[in-house]
């Protein structure tokens, strides 16, 4: 049996003992009174406080009983907020308004366009009005693939969809002007395949601007999930094995001196976006998230060192799947984590990122797309997502320009600051009967995945047979077939269609004029470190040909090779990614 | 004679997919493929990050009728020229481009692509069945003879002639005017008579390493034949209700990409040998043309009672040797007894030793072979990993079978250390 097997049978064990958990209280006087008097102590600790319009409000809400079997069925079931096993949050305190006035506020939006320069424009632009700095950074296609800007073919697409990063000077041009040690600043990164090396930059061209002892204060995430690669995003680009040893190098090396590092986003934002149904979407991604465990540990890695230093991404659609995904994610980690990893408490804890759906997102009436991404929105603050990522409404079109970047980011603002929602409040939908349904149909729907990948060898055997990319392929046919049939209404698309012309709608695009720039200064970069890049790369070579952690020596190696030169040297060692499609 | 009076479907109208390098949005080309195989089109699947050369290379040797670009990651009216440049500058003006890529893809965009060269986009919200219809109605031509190719071209429209209804006649006159000189040979002498490519089958379970082998051999002929080239056809199944197809053998070759390897993808369009009917036909067009040293065949992933390079052959075997390749979970010694394909192979490879049963099925395979007492040779192979020492053993024997070429050397080992 793989873990998934052990772990789907770890969550039945669970329910179950919740179960005999509810029995026990409602017959074992005892087990009631204990229960009754931890309960009346929990609400006993909760502050009151008062909308705008006067109505007292308890901070934290919890069901209207006192009857001990419905306390066992959720203290056990669900767990408080910040409990195990963290079906309702986790952490005791989110999105409150004294969070969002002097805490860190969810929003983090993805922002990559044009040269270095321009990023960094619009990195200042959306920060203005956020008290933390949450910056996340997307990367054009030729980064994403490991190639310089010169690199045959690709000049089209310098600084297209993302930035352009071709070296750590570039790196430095990024973030300019930004503290990035600040205690409440954090930056996230959408890089994968060439995730060391980009992190690498990241922490070379911090020891360049804040001294070679800023690396421990360093925070963020960098993606680096490369089985959802190979199963959804497609950025591969080195055989799978040697893929996850560069990635495991790089998690090894960042446990110890990166302490508020996050080395892997675990994302299931690809996969569902590729075309898979939220069930599959919790499942691949779990799945994944369980084998990097498992694959660490064989490395020698302790379960609790690693657990809490990993990071999730999930997807949020309209599928009414997604008024729970989030909480049963939460759930099913901890509960394998726990039960089928002997993880601790911190390692217990997903930590979750979500974005909202850019596959819901279309072309025809497109400002439809506003309303959309805010229902998406409190979709993922339902689930209590960690952090939130908005779409812009001009998603079907381009990288989002300033003015819907502006009105995404607004849309959060909204939710969190001007309604309330969730300021007064911490979980107030937290065990409605609605969300109790899909929440068990939703994790039995997983665990049956988990089972039958389980009989094909595991993530690693699955993924080998094309399971993963084919079932994501079929549910992604579903999804275009539903639509064109018309079972699947889309307001303006297929239902409700107006004949208003299509507006014109502003598009970021890169120049020709900046693209060329770019590659002069990748140019100069390489001219300059002519003489130093060879040995940089033969002593990278030959750590990689050996058993050395690879990431530790890419911090060197950046400081005068550029990512293509790098990504060149390391497929000279381990050799290219045979396509699977 | 009675079914050669029957009508006979028109040949299946075969299309390239591809999304361009950089670029890995392929969920739009994977719904895409998967309408056009259910309307009964054969698909040649490039996949995602797919360089220009890559794709004019296939559009010439696959002969396909035309050719649909998926692009998202932006550049598309720089990618989309480049194509068409390269296809005219390689004497394929003839054959169309068309694409899509949702919203990304302006009808200001489209207008320029036009003037360039590009027939049509398919914008966001065109419906599936929309496009398929247009797909039919504007590119569902006939092939036909053309004297006019040149090199690859010519070759590829002698396999498709080859594979169409106009076999009998068509083909002979091809196949003349290959050996009158009229050849699409890139040698500047006229094939002698002794010039022979050595043709190799190889057959095995689906998902045993087939293709990945071939590609693994084909990075080391390339490597010790300096100037040499070799031909692969690749047999995939037709969709039995539909007819459509998606060949997708082609994108897992990472060492194949390259003008010295002509690669068909061949659609089995209702043979149930494991093979086109029509391999025959191009294996003998492809030793004709006196162009190829080496003619690997992939077979089916089925058939393992019958060999599918015995069943053919008007004039004797259709090849002169047979590699049969499978995976160490082929459920144990019984079912190895039943595996008849065993007894007519040449060589034998078991793939994936990486795998924990590698050790015992290798014992029980050379078990059976010795029964066999045919002298067959086993190798163990992991063809997924870069540089196998197993793969160049079992390059080595093949190529002293064959007589090519052998530089030895040149590979710098490698120790790789992979997780965990
Ligand atoms: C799904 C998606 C993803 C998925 C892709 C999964 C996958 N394996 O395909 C994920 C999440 C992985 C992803 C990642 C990225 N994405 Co994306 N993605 C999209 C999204 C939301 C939908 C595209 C899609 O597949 N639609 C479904 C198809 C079926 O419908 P359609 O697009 O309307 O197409 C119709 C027709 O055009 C036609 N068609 C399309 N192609 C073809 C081809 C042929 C031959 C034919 C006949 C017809 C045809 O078929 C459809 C039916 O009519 C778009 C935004 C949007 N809403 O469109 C962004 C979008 C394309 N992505 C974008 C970007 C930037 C990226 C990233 C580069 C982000 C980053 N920096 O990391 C990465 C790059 C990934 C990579 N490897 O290249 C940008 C591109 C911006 C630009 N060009 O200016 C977009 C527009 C979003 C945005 N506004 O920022 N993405
Ligand atoms: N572990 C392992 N996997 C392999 C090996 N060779 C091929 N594969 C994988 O097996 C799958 C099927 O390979 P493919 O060449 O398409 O098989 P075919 O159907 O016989 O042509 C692919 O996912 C390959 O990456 C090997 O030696 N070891
Ligand atoms: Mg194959």
């Amino acid at each position: 049996m793989s873990s998934l097997g052990r772990i789907a049978d770890a969550v039945d064990a669970y329910n179950a003992h919740v179960s005999a958990e509810v029995t026990r209280a409602r017959t074992d006087a005892k087990f009631a009174a204990d229960l009754r008097a931890r309960w009346a102590k929990i609400r006993a600790s909760i502050e009151t406080t008062h909308s705008p319009t006067g109505t007292p409000l308890p901070r934290l809400a919890l069901p209207p009983t006192d009857e001990p079997g419905a306390i066992a069925e959720y203290l056990f079931g669900q767990g408080l907020p910040g409990e195990f096993p963290y079906a309702n949050a986790a952490y005791r305190e989110m999105y409150l308004d004294r969070e969002t006035t002097t805490g860190e506020e969810p929003m983090r939006l993805f922002a990559g366009l044009g040269l270095a320069e321009d990023t960094n424009a619009r990195f200042k632009h959306l920060s203005t009005h956020q008290k933390s700095l949450r910056l996340s950074t997307a990367f054009d296609g030729p980064t994403l693939y490991g190639l310089d800007s010169d690199h045959e073919g690709v000049l089209g697409k310098v600084g297209e969809g993302g930035v352009a990063i071709d070296t750590v000077e570039d790196m430095t041009r990024l973030f300019a002007g930004f503290d990035l040690t600040r205690k409440d600043a954090s930056v996230s990164m959408t890089m994968n395949a060439p995730a060391p090396v980009i992190l690498a930059m990241f922490i070379a061209s911090a020891k360049r601007r804040f001294g070679p002892g800023c690396v421990p204060n360093l925070r963020g995430t960098i993606q680096a999930d490369m089985l959802k690669e190979v199963q959804a995003q497609n950025e591969v680009i080195f055989p799978i094995d040697a893929s996850l040893r560069f990635l495991c190098d790089m998690i090894e090396w960042c446990v110890p001196n990166m302490p508020r590092w996050y080395p892997v986003s675990i994302s299931g934002y690809h996969i569902a976006e590729a075309g898979a149904t939220p069930v599959q979407q919790a499942a691949f991604t779990l799945s994944n998230g369980f084998t990097y465990v498992e694959l660490l540990r064989a490395r020698g890695a302790d379960v609790n060192a690693i657990g809490p230093r990993l990071s999730f991404f999930l997807d949020c659609g309209l599928d009414v799947e997604y008024l729970v995904l989030g909480r049963v994610c939460r759930r099913l980690w901890a509960i394998g984590m726990r039960d089928a990893f002997g993880a601790n408490t911190k390692a217990q804890v997903l930590k979750l990122h979500t974005q909202t759906s850019g596959r819901s997102l279309v072309t025809a009436e497109f400002q439809n797309n506003l309303t959309r991404t805010a229902v998406e929105l409190m979709l993922s603050y339902l689930n209590y997502t960690n952090s939130c990522h908005s779409n812009s409404a001009d998603e079907p079109f381009t990288t989002p320009t300033e003015k819907y970047a502006t009105l995404a980011s607004h849309g959060q603002s909204i939710i969190m600051e001007e309604s309330g929602v969730f300021k007064h409040m911490m979980n107030v939908f937290g065990g409605a009967p609605g969300l109790l349904i899909l929440e068990k149909e939703v994790e039995q729907a997983i665990l049956a995945v988990f089972r039958e990948m389980d009989t094909l060898g595991g993530v690693l055997a699955a993924q080998e047979q094309r399971y993963q990319r084919s079932k994501i392929q079929e549910a992604g046919h579903a999804y275009e077939q539903q639509i064109y049939s018309g079972k699947r209404p889309i307001i303006g698309l297929n239902k409700y269609v107006t004949d208003e012309p299509m507006p014109s709608v502003p598009l970021a695009r890169t120049s020709p004029k900046k693209q060329r720039l770019q590659v002069e200064r990748l140019r100069a970069f390489k001219k300059k470190h002519a003489k130093s890049a060879p040995a940089a790369l033969q002593k990278l070579e030959n750590i990689a040909r050996g058993k050395g952690n690879v990431f530790a020596e890419l911090i060197n190696t950046v400081e005068v090779c550029s990512l293509g030169q790098i990504t060149a040297c390391l497929t000279d060692v381990v050799g290219k990614f045979r396509p699977m499609v | 004679m009675a079914a050669a009076q029957k009508p006979r479907p028109p040949a299946p109208l075969r299309i390239l997919t591809a999304v361009p390098i950089c670029d890995g949005h392929d969920s739009a080309v994977s719904t895409i493929n998967m309408e056009l195989a259910r309307h009964g089109f054969e698909v040649i699947y490039l996949g995602y990050h797919c360089p220009v050369d890559v794709i004019v290379r296939a559009a010439l040797q696959e002969d396909v009728h035309v050719v649909g670009i998926s692009s998202y990651n932006g550049g598309h009216i720089v990618f989309f020229k480049e194509v068409i440049d390269q296809l005219r500058a390689r004497g394929a003006r003839d054959i169309p481009i068309f694409g899509g890529g949702g919203g990304t893809i302006t009808k200001a965009d489209e207008r320029v692509m036009q003037r360039q060269g590009t027939d049509r986009i398919f914008h966001a919200g065109t419906p599936l069945a929309d496009i398929m219809a247009q797909i039919r109605r504007d590119y569902a031509r006939p092939l036909k003879p053309n004297s006019k190719l040149r090199g690859d071209r010519a070759l590829a429209r002698a396999i498709t002639l080859a594979e169409s209804a106009t076999v009998g006649a068509a083909l002979r006159r091809d196949l003349s005017d290959l050996r009158s000189g009229q050849s699409p040979s890139r040698r500047k002498t006229a094939p002698t008579a002794n010039a022979r490519s050595f043709v190799v089958g190889v057959a095995g379970p689906g998902g045993a390493g087939k293709s990945t082998l071939i590609d693994e051999l084909t990075s080391r002929f390339l490597r010790q034949n300096p100037t040499g080239r070799i031909a692969i056809l690749a047999n995939d199944p037709s969709h039995p209700d539909t007819g459509g197809a998606i060949l997708g053998d082609r994108v897992s070759m990472i060492y194949a990409q390259d003008d010295r390897v002509f690669f068909r993808s061949l659609a089995t369009r209702g043979s149930l040998t494991g093979l086109s009917a029509a391999a025959p036909a191009a294996i003998e067009i492809l030793k004709k043309s006196g162009e190829f040293d080496l003619i690997l065949v992939e077979s089916v992933g089925i058939g393992q009672e019958s060999d599918p390079f015995r069943l053919f052959g008007p004039k004797g075997p259709l090849v002169d040797a047979m590699l049969f390749v499978l995976a160490p979970y082929y459920g144990g010694r019984l079912q190895l007894q039943k595996i008849g394909l065993l007894n007519g192979a040449d060589f034998v490879a078991l793939n994936k030793c990486d795998h924990p049963m590698a050790h015992t099925a290798r014992a029980e395979i050379a078990a059976r072979l010795d029964v066999n007492g045919k002298g067959q040779r086993l190798f163990g192979t992991v063809a997924a990993q870069h540089h196998d020492p197993g793969v160049d053993t079992l390059y080595a024997a093949l190529a002293d079978r064959g007589g090519l070429t052998v530089t030895p050397g040149g590979e710098k080992p490698c120790q790789l250390v992979v997780a965990p």
